[in-house]
């Protein structure tokens, strides 16, 4: 499987407690393989993602970083992916500003159902990451 | 526009008045410095000319308490224009005295033009000249040339909220366009580029947060996250990821709430021009929401709303 | 000490260069025209015609430094039992600090009576402090806002420099103030600098003429302990400032610290790092109480500190050496020489109140 095969990367993702990681539950649960890169934090809504906590992981050494929640309008608190979509699309077009391959940060949405979609988006996303390499943002070991 | 009118403005407010923010005679005779009139008889230490550049509205969050009448430029006053729309003030307990302004000095242009002299004079021609003299030469500078960067596109020269407008108001010959070239010119730079800017510039950073502090949407003020030991945010380390992180969050907090007034980078010891990713930021909110942040009291402030149909906002594919 | 050396412009760089082979070296740099103390290079673009935006403090009290590191441990055997490594960090290098203004290499002399002479020497600043040799740098003109003559100094002040270093026509006087500073001059590229001992003292004579005196009061500044307690004085004048640190921390003079351990999950540091009694945590107690808890309140500290606690703990001497930094960068121009001169006692000719109140 890509992303595999290399060195292991750092990538963080942060997930709904109601859509995306019960969607990452289901793909476990059906055995679908994903990469191994990934390391999981369990927020209680995308609208919790404060896009300080991807600039941070970026900083502090992740190589990449997935926020994904509820679809639209499927919200477990009715409108925290609305908040939600504004921030992270606002950091998304900030970061190359930056000097930040804007690539390295993806948001998206998964249901708790989709776990076949859930493993292509992370099999996808590490796949960006590793063909991008690792990250040194402040010239820092 | 003579100073004695606006002293009379002055006066007659003092009545209603707890205090009086405007502008008096610095250390020496290049810099004005903000002045607290609570008696009349302070009135006649008030200035206002081209070295009047502190953005006097920021004090009025602090002084919710009390009645206020502040002196603001067109600029100025988009800061209270965003503070009516995120209700940081009472407007009937401020009174505000607006100055139409045809731009003013950076302290830091002037000096470099100057080559860092000790100014021993400084005047201003209606003309738009400015005649230094230092020890060494006497130079006539055009303001254009000296002016902070926000005067040289400004679209508001005429204050968009006040009670008493002194002077005739000024419409910008400015184009619109022009506002944000400076910014779509630096993201031309290829990433390597544009990181190897920001290390270069956030490197210079002291943490002494003079920048978060002459902010006038920085209200948070004592709870800073950057300060807080719970959550840790940032650490002690006066390292460049924290320092990134520092400006960063100064960034993302004032996303689609900057009013472009420049104290950032004016306050900035250290000469870090911190109001660029504020300014880029806003220019995505211009373009995604039509969103420009202090021109309409009535108007929300991006990220504190939403649609359920985002019109600009479209899915991304992975890569 | 008359040993002048003379040392010729277009050896300056080969000078450090030579410096830099047997000591750390540190320059005024010009970068986007900030100038700040950096290490040297043989491209530096060394700044000398004004003084760098923050004072070389930076070199001998950094602004943060890891006093000690933890290591944490288990082992197998006993996962309830976690073992901690603590290893002090003091390592210091031999530093030499080029062209410091004679009011910064002062600013370590306030220090010193704090951290050096004191009953309980630092070992981190005294190990720096030691191995650090100061090349004064005689100011060639003065900046808007400097005092250092009003407040005991002048622009040629050798106090605290190991050498003191004058610009004059063709290159730079060398006069050595101690026996560190003479060593530093046995180099090749010294020459003997006697004939050019008139022509820098006229230079530091004019420079000297030219810094204003910003107190109404001829003398050092004495403060009135009567006006300095009344809160209402400090209410109106601070109105304008931003319990920013831009003031303390340009400060050559001020030397307040943090100390805290910043925490990963197996290692940890303890850091002392830079504190400043503008902010409001300085003085935020647990429960949630700040005894001074607001902008005038610290900036009351400020000054008291610097012009009366200091001076009453060791015979008189001001923490202030004029350098006129906190003048000059403060983002709303609050100007501590005004703030002293409003302060100071108009009436009594010779008479100096001490903090309590009482006559000294």
């Amino acid at each position: 499987m890509s992303g595999l095969e290399n060195k292991e990367m750092k990538i963080v993702g942060f997930l709904c407690n109601w859509c995306s990681y019960g969607g990452a539950d289901t793909a476990g649960v059906s055995r679908f393989k994903q990469p191994t890169d990934l390391r999981i934090i369990r927020v209680p809504c995308s609208g919790r993602v404060n896009p300080l906590f991807v600039v941070k992981a970026l900083l502090n050494g992740a190589d990449g970083v997935l926020v994904s929640g509820c679809h639209p309008r499927d919200c477990h608190y009715s409108d925290g992916n609305f908040y939600a979509r504004r921030r992270l699309e606002m950091l998304k077009r900030l970061l190359p500003f930056l000097g930040i391959d804007h690539r390295r940060f993806h948001y998206t949405w998964v249901s708790a159902s989709e776990g076949a979609r859930w493993q292509q988006v992370v099999k996808d996303f590490t796949e960006v990451i590793h063909k991008l390499g690792p990250l040194n943002l402040t010239r820092e070991a | 526009m003579s100073v004695d009118k606006l002293k009379d403005a002055v006066k007659q407010i003092l009545n209603e008045v707890d205090i009086v923010i405007g502008y008096t005679e610095g250390f020496d005779k290049v810099h004005a410095t903000p002045l607290f009139i609570n008696t009349q008889d302070k009135v006649d230490q008030l200035i206002w000319d081209q070295r009047c550049v502190h953005n006097l509205a920021s004090y009025l969050p602090s002084l919710k308490r009390k009645k206020v009448g502040v002196i603001v430029k067109g600029c100025d006053s988009r800061t209270i224009v965003q503070y009516i729309q995120e209700g940081l003030i009472n407007r009937e307990n401020v009174k505000i005295i607006g100055l139409p302004c045809s731009g003013v000095i950076s302290l830091k242009k002037l000096l470099k033009a100057v080559d860092f002299a000790n100014i021993d004079d400084i005047t201003f021609e209606d003309n738009g000249n400015v005649n230094v003299k230092t020890e060494k030469e006497t130079k006539t500078l055009s303001l254009m040339d000296i002016a902070p960067d926000k005067c040289k596109t400004c679209q508001y020269p005429t204050p968009l909220i006040y009670d008493i407008l002194i002077g005739d108001p000024i419409k910008s010959d400015k184009p619109k366009e022009s506002v944000y070239e400076d910014i779509i010119e630096f993201d031309k730079k290829s990433l390597e580029e544009k990181l190897a800017y920001w290390q270069k510039v956030f490197d210079r950073c002291i943490r002494c947060y003079a920048c978060r502090n002459a902010c006038p949407m920085c209200v948070c003020q004592d709870s800073c996250i950057a300060e807080s030991r719970e959550p840790h945010w940032i650490s002690q380390r006066a390292t460049l990821t924290e320092k990134f992180m520092f400006h960063l969050i100064h960034t993302v907090h004032l996303a689609g709430r900057c009013v472009e007034c420049g104290e950032c980078e004016r306050a900035c010891p250290m000469g870090i021009p911190v109001n660029t990713l504020k300014r880029k930021i806003n220019l995505e909110m211009k373009e995604l929401f039509d969103y420009v942040p202090g021109v309409n009291p009535d108007d929300k402030p991006p990220m504190y709303t939403f649609n359920v149909d985002e019109l600009k906002i479209k899915e991304h594919k992975i890569g | 000490m008359t040993e002048l050396g003379f040392l010729k412009k277009e050896n300056l760089v080969e000078f450090l260069k030579e410096l830099a082979t047997k000591s750390v070296v540190y320059v005024p740099v010009a970068d986007d025209d900030v100038v700040a103390f950096k290490l040297f290079q043989e491209n530096s673009t060394i700044c000398l015609d004004r003084p760098a935006n923050i004072p070389p403090k930076t070199v001998i009290f950094p602004q943060y430094e890891t006093l000690l590191t933890f290591t944490f441990s288990k082992k197998e055997e006993q996962p309830d039992k976690i073992d901690v490594k603590i290893q002090e960090k003091m390592d210091f290098k031999d530093t030499v600090i080029f062209a410091a203004r004679p009011c910064d290499a002062k600013g370590f002399t306030v220090y010193d009576r704090v951290y050096k002479d004191s009953d309980i020497p630092d070992p981190y600043y005294v190990g720096r402090r030691e191995k650090t040799v100061i090349i004064g740098f005689s100011c060639p003109n003065v900046s808007p806002g400097c005092f250092c003559t009003a407040v005991g100094s002048t622009p040629s002040d050798k106090e605290g420099s190991d050498i003191l270093m004058t610009e004059v026509s063709g290159g730079f006087v060398l006069e050595p103030v101690t026996e560190k500073g003479k060593a530093v001059i046995q180099s090749k590229f010294i020459e003997d600098g006697s004939k050019y001992l008139e022509e820098a003292q006229k230079k530091q004579e004019d420079v000297k003429n030219k810094v204003k005196n910003p107190f109404k009061k001829a003398g050092k500044p004495q403060i009135s302990q009567e006006k300095f307690n009344d809160d209402s004085f400090w209410e109106l004048a601070l109105s304008k400032c931003l319990s920013c640190g831009a003031c303390t921390f340009l400060c050559p003079t001020c030397y307040c610290f943090n100390i805290t351990d910043e925490n990963k999950i197996w290692e940890a540091e303890r850091l002392r790092s830079w504190d400043a009694c503008m902010f409001p945590h300085f003085t935020l107690e647990a429960s949630g109480h700040n005894p001074r808890p607001t902008k005038f309140h610290r900036f009351k500290n400020r000054v008291g500190h610097k012009f009366l606690y200091y001076p009453e703990k060791y015979n008189g001497v001001l923490a202030c050496c004029g350098c006129g930094r906190c003048i000059r960068y403060c983002p709303v121009s609050v100007d501590i020489s005004k703030v002293v001169d409003e302060l100071s006692d108009t009436n009594s000719e010779n008479k100096t109140l001490t903090s309590n109140g009482g006559e000294a």
